[in-house]
């Protein structure tokens, strides 16, 4: 095969941020009209190498060959020029503008109004509909993105790369938030772009993608290319096993037992979300003592406004919140964790830590104010400190400070550590997880799977809520699916397949409300 | 009581139509996702700049080019100080909120000094303001005998109707153009500008130059009308009801010139009712309070639907989400 | 060695780095001016520190030397320092507190109107108590209004600032032109000596001094608020609000309650800086304007790192520009808004200071 061959090459590719080389030396080719996939764990550096390939960040060093020329991608505009397109793990949509609108940004089909250069809307939308026609890709060019659903929003981003004529197709983690039957979906609409000619790279760590769609597949491990594979030749387990660099089970061992008595109970509870909408419709549960119970759903399904409200972050409009019995609806957040509520959130950055405040100060965001460590107002800087270098020890939180880190300075992990670290020493009867391994590493993952099911061992009751379906069924005794705000099914968790989840997590299903 | 009537809609009018005009300068700035409190500023900087021009030019030739050319370099003066708010914000990525009290107080500073220093320079005297005087107001034939309505076009100041051509076109701009379409995707999703191919920094940066050149028409206007005069009283605080009037309108044009028609009707009416109560001038200062509580009240009933663009005050940094 | 690494590298000094190089940026700035002016920018910045009684002046008028320029300039650096401190508290809890010039002539003008309703009734020390009482009362409770509007309504605090600014101006305006004007100065009426802060034209040793009497209350005012703002809950929670209002909320802080809290302090001090500028610097209120300095303070704040020592350091600075641009317009004869123009190019340096102090590291 020669050099031509290939119409994406990268050699010698590194990019080192403050305290991480992301990407060490990394080469890959890529074939013309090949499923090239790009495995790895959280971390291993395949956002950052696409990324440089997209023109986002440059190389530190290396060299990127587009169509056997040497090219300096130095900014999106250019990836664009050169037929790349990108479509990122979150989108990059303007949320207020209409399908045809965010397609066209940027490359707006103009007609002139005397001298002045208008934006042809309606010849815009007709192109937007001819091209969705064409790829098989099903949108509405005057819908308003922020009412679509991810999936929706999903093929407006495969539409704005195929509208600039993207010759090579990359694409983040493109499943991580879809349902599986949505998967598939998506999984067809790859196969038929390469069909149709198009380069695609898919960026994942999930196995059982690559093995349905990819080509070839690169192994990344810690920013250092593993390994090339043939997909066709090769196991799960070996890929799985290359990208970890050691054996794995997916399975965290939960030893069974039997439940205690509710800890917490929602009765009829109605949530409204920002725009005046019920996000929560009527949602009834109970979660027993050594009880997980796992809720599964696709993003934006009231999952947020659940666990907010739960915790007292956001009012309920109406319905009830029982802890150990008692009614705690009308309580403050602070009365909340005081009654047993511990609550690790989504949003590590901007509601879990004080991302400027020491690693010290952050443990102790929930016991400040209490007598052990303050005296008439006065904070004891002494309690502060032994209590923090105790938790620091004790959940092995790794920073280069010790207590004084400023937390903005620690890896991800790190800080998801001093999250759990600070709420689960509360030892509280009832813990929420909300979506607790996200942009984390095997390594992290696992070991939170571990916290969640010691939470469990101790006789607590852990509601667990995350997009990722494999978690769910990991960890829950219990799983219960929500969609439109609404519990469409709750089972016991060996009684239900991954298939029939994703069925309730779109809606197919539902009648039968448990 | 129709002359009473007439005048409420006459100064209404004048004094509205500047505001608004600074108001559109705000939102263009606001919708690409620089906040700006600096409007104040540049349409003090803008009037000292086409003050200045006028009095220069008068020295050579009598008639309306002063006039005209005062208006342009009012445009100029602001858009170039807009560059310095653009720079720090974007540039330096300063606060957006700091950065625009101090290219207020910054304009006061240097127009002041400025202005003692050209009039001792190059006119020779040791005033500290440039005298301008007001420009002539016509009368639209016909259409001002219309009952009511005919006020509308009674005694109107020439740059009323620049003013509100200029609106229509910047208009036009922000809501049917490429560049448009380009500027309010800045102020609401940066990222997916960038990934689109938008240099989202040089719209940013033209969007607030833009909105120096709006202000400094709205400060030429207030120089050749209100003050006849350029000085340090330019600064009355216009700037902020223009601002308070976007917030109103939610960010969009033509609601934002009901809320400055509105504060222009508030301040006339006022002004009518103590010239009709025959009270001592000293009670002026009690009805300019008129339009400050007008804002402060209604923003607290709005304050709640109001959606200001998402990606206000945010510096945009590359490969940064 | 490893102390000299953190303070041109580290995170710890970043602020102060930050402040220093702003500053140097300015000061040349400034001398560049003075230079194309064709004054000689050594000696413009020598009569700035002489008009600030900081270094002896040739000559001086009768009852007069050194320490009493000093002494002076004590007196108009108090309200600043107390207007920093008002802006620094508010941005600590992540709040512009731009409202710090309408607090100042409220807390002012009440000071005012109270004391001359009382007339000769209260013996001194006890009347400048009052008007101190007065100040925090007045400024505290207009800017815990504004606290509450952002909170209960939303309504963005900046703008809540500029209308109250405004409103209060001419609400003072209206007040004294058509009550309460001195006809000949046309100014306020002024406020009695028993009542002001600064004991004016003091005959002492041969020589007639100002006395700030609020001086030492504003560096006290400093130390307090340092202590308050490190030390105790009050504070953490202050701070945790004002770096991240998500995780404030998270952690189960009032945010209502930190919010009226801080806005209350801050406004305390605005109107503290109020009364020590129209009760203690000048007798009277001048109407028809707004007190330019609670817009300086802004920037004094940022100046400072919105650290309360940084504060007292960044007025004295600002004060000696202020203070000495007086001696130094007349002896190079130029005009003194060339001080207003340095201190505004020091407010630019210092809103971008950001970039200054070097970004902060890591990743994620």
């Amino acid at each position: 095969m020669s050099e031509q061959d290939f119409i994406v090459e990268m050699r010698g590719i590194t990019r080192r941020f403050p305290g991480i080389t992301a990407c060490d030396g990394v080469s890959i080719q890529i074939r013309k009209g090949e499923i090239y996939a790009i495995l790895g764990e959280n971390g291993a550096g395949k956002s950052t190498l696409m990324s440089m390939l997209f023109g986002m960040i440059e190389p530190d060093e290396g060299e990127i060959y587009i169509r056997g020329k040497r090219e300096r991608i130095d900014s999106p505009r250019r990836a664009t020029q050169l037929s790349i397109g990108m479509v990122h793990q979150h989108f990059c949509l303007v949320s207020n503008y209409t399908v045809a609108e965010n397609i066209i940004l940027g490359m707006e089909p103009k007609k002139k109004w005397g001298f002045f250069p208008m934006v042809d809307i309606a010849g815009a939308n007709a192109e937007v509909a001819a091209l969705s026609e064409r790829y098989g890709l099903k949108v509405n060019p005057e819908d308003v993105i922020e009412d679509l659903s991810v999936a929706t929003q999903q093929r407006v981003e495969i539409l704005k790369m195929l509208y600039r004529e993207a010759e090579i197709l990359i694409f983040d983690e493109p499943t991580a938030v879809l349902t599986p039957q949505e998967i598939l979906a998506f999984l067809n609409i790859v196969r038929g772009l390469r069909d149709q000619g198009k380069t695609v790279i898919l960026i994942t760590h999930k196995l059982e993608e690559i093995k349905q769609v990819a080509d070839r597949c690169a192994i990344l491990r810690r920013g250092k290319l593993i390994t090339v594979m043939d997909v066709s030749s090769s196991s799960t387990s070996d890929m799985a096993r290359m990208m970890v660099g050691r054996e794995v089970s997916f399975t965290t061992p939960k030893a069974p037992h039997d439940f205690g008595p509710a800890v917490l109970r929602l009765e009829n509870l109605t949530v409204g979300n920002a725009v005046g909408c019920n996000a929560v419709n009527s949602v009834s549960f109970e979660v027993r003592a050594g009880e997980v119970l796992g809720i599964a759903g696709v993003s934006g399904n009231g999952q947020n406004e659940l666990a907010d409200s739960i915790m007292g972050l956001r009012k309920s409009q109406s319905g009830k919140i029982f802890l150990n019995g008692r009614d705690i609806t009308g309580l403050s957040v602070r009365e909340r964790v005081e009654a047993g509520i511990a609550y690790i959130p989504e949003d590590r950055h901007n509601v879990g830590l004080v991302l400027d405040f020491t690693l010290r100060d952050n443990l102790m965001l929930r016991q400040y104010y209490q007598a052990k460590f303050t005296h008439r107002h006065f904070m004891d800087e002494a309690a502060f400190e032994k209590y923090g270098e105790e938790l620091i020890r004790r959940y092995d939180i790794r920073s280069n400070q010790g207590g004084a880190t400023i937390v903005r300075s620690m890896s991800g992990g790190n800080q998801q550590k001093a999250i759990i670290a600070r709420e689960l020493d509360l030892k509280t009867p009832l813990v929420v997880f909300m979506q607790p391994t996200r942009g984390l590493d095997a390594g992290a993952v696992s070991n939170i799977h571990r916290r969640i099911i010691e939470e469990r061992d101790r006789g607590a009751a852990v509601l667990l809520i995350s997009l990722d379906l494999d978690e769910i069924m990991d960890c829950s005794d219990t799983v219960a699916v929500i969609f439109g705000g609404r519990i469409s099914r709750i089972a016991p968790a060996a009684s239900l397949t991954v298939d029939e989840i994703g069925l309730y997590m779109m809606g197919v299903r539902g009648g039968e409300v448990a | 009581m129709t002359e009473l009537l007439n005048m409420v809609i006459i100064d209404g009018l004048s004094f509205a139509l500047p505001l608004f005009i600074m108001a559109i300068g705000g939102i263009y700035s606001e919708k690409s996702g620089i906040t700006n409190l600096a409007l104040e500023g540049f349409q003090g900087v803008g009037a000292f700049a086409g003050a200045f021009a006028a009095v220069f030019l008068a020295q050579y030739t009598a008639g309306p080019m002063p006039c005209y050319f005062s208006f342009l370099f009012a445009m100029i003066g602001g858009g170039v100080f807009a560059l310095l708010h653009a720079l720090l914000c974007i540039r330096f990525r300063a606060n957006q909120v700091i950065s625009g009290v101090v290219m207020n107080i910054l304009a006061v500073a240097m127009t002041t000094f400025l202005t003692k220093r050209i009039n001792a320079a190059v006119f020779g005297n040791a005033g500290n303001k440039f005298m301008l005087g007001t420009i002539a107001r016509f009368t639209v034939p016909g259409l001002s005998d219309i009952p009511v309505l005919g006020a509308i076009f009674t005694n109107v100041y020439p740059f009323e109707g620049f003013i509100l051509v200029v609106a229509a076109v910047m208009s036009c701009v922000l809501y049917c153009t490429p560049f448009g379409l380009r500027l309010r995707a800045c102020g609401d999703n940066p990222h997916a500008a960038d990934a689109a191919g938008v240099d989202v920094n040089r719209v940013r940066t033209v969007a607030v130059v833009i909105s120096g050149c709006l202000s400094g028409i709205a400060g030429m206007s207030f120089a050749y009308s209100i003050s006849a005069n350029f000085s340090a009283d330019i600064f009355l605080g216009y700037g902020y009801l223009s601002i308070a009037a976007l917030i109103f309108g939610n960010w969009t044009i033509l609601p934002a010139f009901w809320a400055c028609l509105l504060f222009g009707f508030a301040h006339s009416g006022g002004m009518a009712l103590i010239l009709r109560l025959g009270l001592p001038s000293s009670y002026n200062d009690l009805v300019r309070i008129l339009p400050y509580v007008l804002t402060l009240v209604l923003l607290i009933f709005f304050s709640r639907h109001n959606r200001s663009p998402r990606a206000l005050g945010e510096p945009y940094e590359k490969g940064k989400r | 060695m490893k102390f000299l690494r953190s303070l041109f590298f580290g995170d710890r000094f970043r602020m102060l780095r930050a402040s220093f190089w702003a500053l140097l940026f300015s000061l040349a700035a400034g001398a560049l001016i003075l230079f194309l002016m064709g004054k000689n920018p050594v000696s413009a910045y020598a009569n700035l520190l002489q008009g600030a009684g900081l270094l002896p002046k040739l000559k001086y008028a009768g009852r007069q030397n050194q320490l009493t320029d000093f002494l002076s300039f004590l007196d108009a650096m108090t309200p600043m320092v107390f207007a920093s401190l008002s802006v620094a508290t508010a941005l600590r809890a992540g709040f512009f507190n731009i409202a710090v010039p309408g607090q100042m002539l409220a807390a002012g003008f009440c000071a005012h109107i109270v004391m001359a309703a009382l007339g000769d009734a209260l013996p001194s020390p006890l009347a400048k108590i009052l008007v101190l009482v007065i100040g925090i009362a007045v400024g505290a409770a207009l800017s815990a209004c504004m606290g509450w509007l952002k909170y209960r309504f939303n309504v963005n605090e900046v703008v809540t600032s500029i209308m109250l600014n405004s409103i209060v101006m001419y609400l003072v305006t209206f007040y004294i032109n058509t009550f309460y004007v001195n006809p000949i100065t046309r100014q306020s009426r002024p406020i009695s000596d028993a009542a002001r802060l600064t004991l004016s034209g003091v005959r002492w040793n041969g020589l007639k001094a100002d006395f700030a009497l609020a001086f030492p209350l504003a560096i006290l005012a400093a130390f307090l608020l340092r202590t308050f703002l490190e030390r105790t809950t009050y504070g953490f929670e202050i701070r945790a609000l004002g770096l991240s209002r998500g995780a404030a909320r998270y952690s189960g802080i009032s945010l209502g309650q930190t919010t009226l809290l801080t806005m209350a302090i801050s406004g305390a001090l605005g109107g503290l800086a109020g009364v020590a500028y129209f009760c203690g610097c000048f007798a009277s209120i001048q109407p028809g304007t707004m007190p330019g300095m609670g817009f300086d303070a802004i920037a004094v704040a940022l100046l400072g790192g919105g650290q309360p020592l940084g504060c007292v350091f960044a007025s004295f600075l600002i004060t000696i520009i202020s203070e000495g641009s007086v001696y130094m317009s007349s002896r190079l004869s130029v005009e003194p808004e060339i001080a207003s123009l340095i201190t505004s190019v020091i407010l630019i340096f210092s809103a971008c200071s950001a970039s200054f102090g070097g970004r902060r590291g890591g990743h994620d």
